[in-house]
């Protein structure tokens, strides 16, 4: 059976995402916070713009299987596996629905970041909720974005879902993940 | 859509693509589709798809999906490669279990010039977030179910090489593209797209160019044009007649992929005069789409000495921008001795 993925083109882009790393002038500015409305240029460098502890590159077959997994946490707390939307990844892809997300209780304005298994590089990374009884992103209000590993703020009480969308670098793909929060 | 951030979102293209890398980074919004990586079909391609053997969709979904791929024919504005049934097609599409991961209801994979697959999750089938019902298999249609035909098409458009549309935070141009990350449900606006959208054209168009120099180019464009303007005789006696010739192309720019350097036929170009002295232009003739392609001709008997130029006005149903042509000056001789006859300069 034909899985949406293709080792080969994986292991190129991975190629490309080592000497980008090391190119000057090569990289992606991040989507502001959230904002479809915003625009996003290819510009200046790949090593300017990530996170201080830049993960390294996981192995080809630890990317063949697909987007990473994504992992969101509160300081202190136990991460929890977002639900795997839609994504593209190599030479292909797979379309879901608008999830509800995997629930997790944190506090109203409590930082959150998110984690990857493999811990891919992220080239842009925007979130969005809206309340968990929505079936579409239809009025999703932002909660961030930027390059580099995921952080943003809980919103207020209530009960959410929240969708993180993410870029991975190098062309690796494409994922959105959802969370659903239950915040006091 | 706003042009700039068209023209960001090609300058992005054009700068990934000099740095040899996939396009995979967040478009403008509204922009053209993103590009998946993997490269093109080849143009006007006939893929042909078969039936996966021992995953065979009902009958009710074949319709869909032939009806899909006959969608991608009438309205892919571009040539860009189109898929036909076989039943001995090369490329499988299958319908069932076991792919498109824990949530998906529809995958694909491309291996672009060579090869796609395709599949539609069962009818029925349970997820986390509900149960997948297509609205063909129902037989009464009711809320909440998608149309494999729209789902197919979104593929099948991944398949060409789109990746999914960068909507408008509030989703208002949801229907400019049929390649969405979340596709919508019976009976939301949208959930039943039986053809591409103009942000799915545009970015076929760039990848493998308009059918003809006279096609439209998509409105989700936002291309800078290049009108030249030139006259038979700069000088000629009262009455004599000057032939204008226009060309009009798009400008060169790898931004623009397989719409650069794109000669434009049957457009709407003016011919404008400036009497000597006079500050305001008026147009005088709408110049003739000819040969060769691109070119525009006007032959006018002049009476007076004038400036004339051609003006191509921004069109509102198509992704060009006007342009106006340098101002070429015609002198014309008062009747003694060589009229009507024009004199080569």
């Amino acid at each position: 059976m034909d899985r949406p993925t293709r080792p080969p083109t994986v292991a190129i882009a991975i190629l490309a995402l080592v000497l980008g790393a090391v190119a000057a002038g090569c990289s992606v500015t991040a989507r502001p916070a959230g904002s479809a409305a915003a625009s996003a240029a290819i510009a200046p460098s790949l090593a300017a713009t990530a996170p201080a502890s830049t993960p390294s590159t996981p192995s080809t077959a630890a990317l063949a299987g697909g987007p990473p997994r994504a992992e969101l946490a509160a300081e202190g707390g136990d991460p929890t596996e977002g639900q795997l939307g839609t994504f593209v990844w190599g030479d292909g892809g797979s379309d879901s629905p608008w999830l509800r997300g995997s629930r997790v209780a944190v506090g109203s304005g409590e930082p959150l970041s998110v984690t990857f298994r493999p811990d891919v590089p992220v080239a842009t990374w925007s979130a969005r909720y809206v309340p968990a009884t929505a079936s579409d992103p239809a009025g999703a209000r932002p909660l961030g974005g930027g390059t580099g590993h995921p952080r943003f703020a809980a919103p207020a009480a209530g009960t959410w879902t929240v969708e993180l969308h993410v870029a991975f670098a190098s062309g690796l793909g494409k994922a959105s993940y959802f969370w659903q929060l239950a915040i006091d | 859509m706003i042009p700039s951030e068209r023209i960001r979102w090609l300058a992005a293209l054009a700068v990934a693509a000099s740095l040899g890398l996939s396009v995979a980074a967040p478009a403008a919004a509204h922009g053209p589709d993103p590009v998946l990586g993997g490269g093109r079909f080849s143009q006007n391609e006939v893929l042909a798809f078969r039936w996966r053997s021992g995953a065979e969709p009902p009958s009710a979904i074949k319709t869909a999906i032939r009806n899909a791929a006959a969608d991608v024919g009438e309205s892919k504005a571009s040539q860009a490669a189109t898929f036909a049934y076989s039943s001995t097609g090369a490329n499988p599409i299958g319908y069932g279990t076991g792919t498109c991961g824990v949530n998906g209801i529809g995958c694909f994979t491309r291996s672009a010039p060579d090869s796609f697959t395709m599949w539609l999750r069962e009818h029925g089938r349970v997820y986390d977030w509900g149960t997948l019902r297509w609205c063909q298999m129902l037989t009464t249609l009711t809320n909440g179910c998608y149309d494999a035909e729209t789902i197919a098409l979104d593929e099948f458009g991944h398949v060409e090489v789109l990746d999914h549309h960068d909507n408008y935070a509030d989703d208002s141009d949801y229907t400019d593209a049929v390649v969405q990350t979340f596709s919508r449900t019976r009976p939301k606006t949208g959930w039943n797209m039986h053809g591409f959208g103009p942000c799915d054209t545009a970015t076929l168009q760039v990848q493998y160019d308009i059918p003809l120099a006279s096609s439209p180019v998509s409105s989700c464009l936002d291309l800078a044009t290049v009108l030249t303007l030139g006259a038979s005789s700069t000088l000629l006696g009262d009455g004599g007649v000057v032939t204008f010739t226009s060309t009009l192309r798009t400008i060169t720019s790898t931004a623009y992929g397989r719409l650069s350097t794109q000669w434009l036929a049957k457009r709407t170009v003016r011919l404008q005069q400036r009497p000597a002295g006079a500050t305001t232009w008026s147009t005088i003739a709408t110049m003739t789409s000819g040969s060769p392609t691109g070119s525009y001709t006007a032959s006018v008997a002049l009476h007076t000495t004038a400036d004339y130029r051609a003006v191509f006005s921004t069109p509102t149903t198509e992704g060009l921008r006007g342009d106006t042509s340098p101002t070429v000056g015609v002198d014309v001789m008062p009747c003694t001795y060589i009229c009507p006859l024009s004199v080569e300069g």
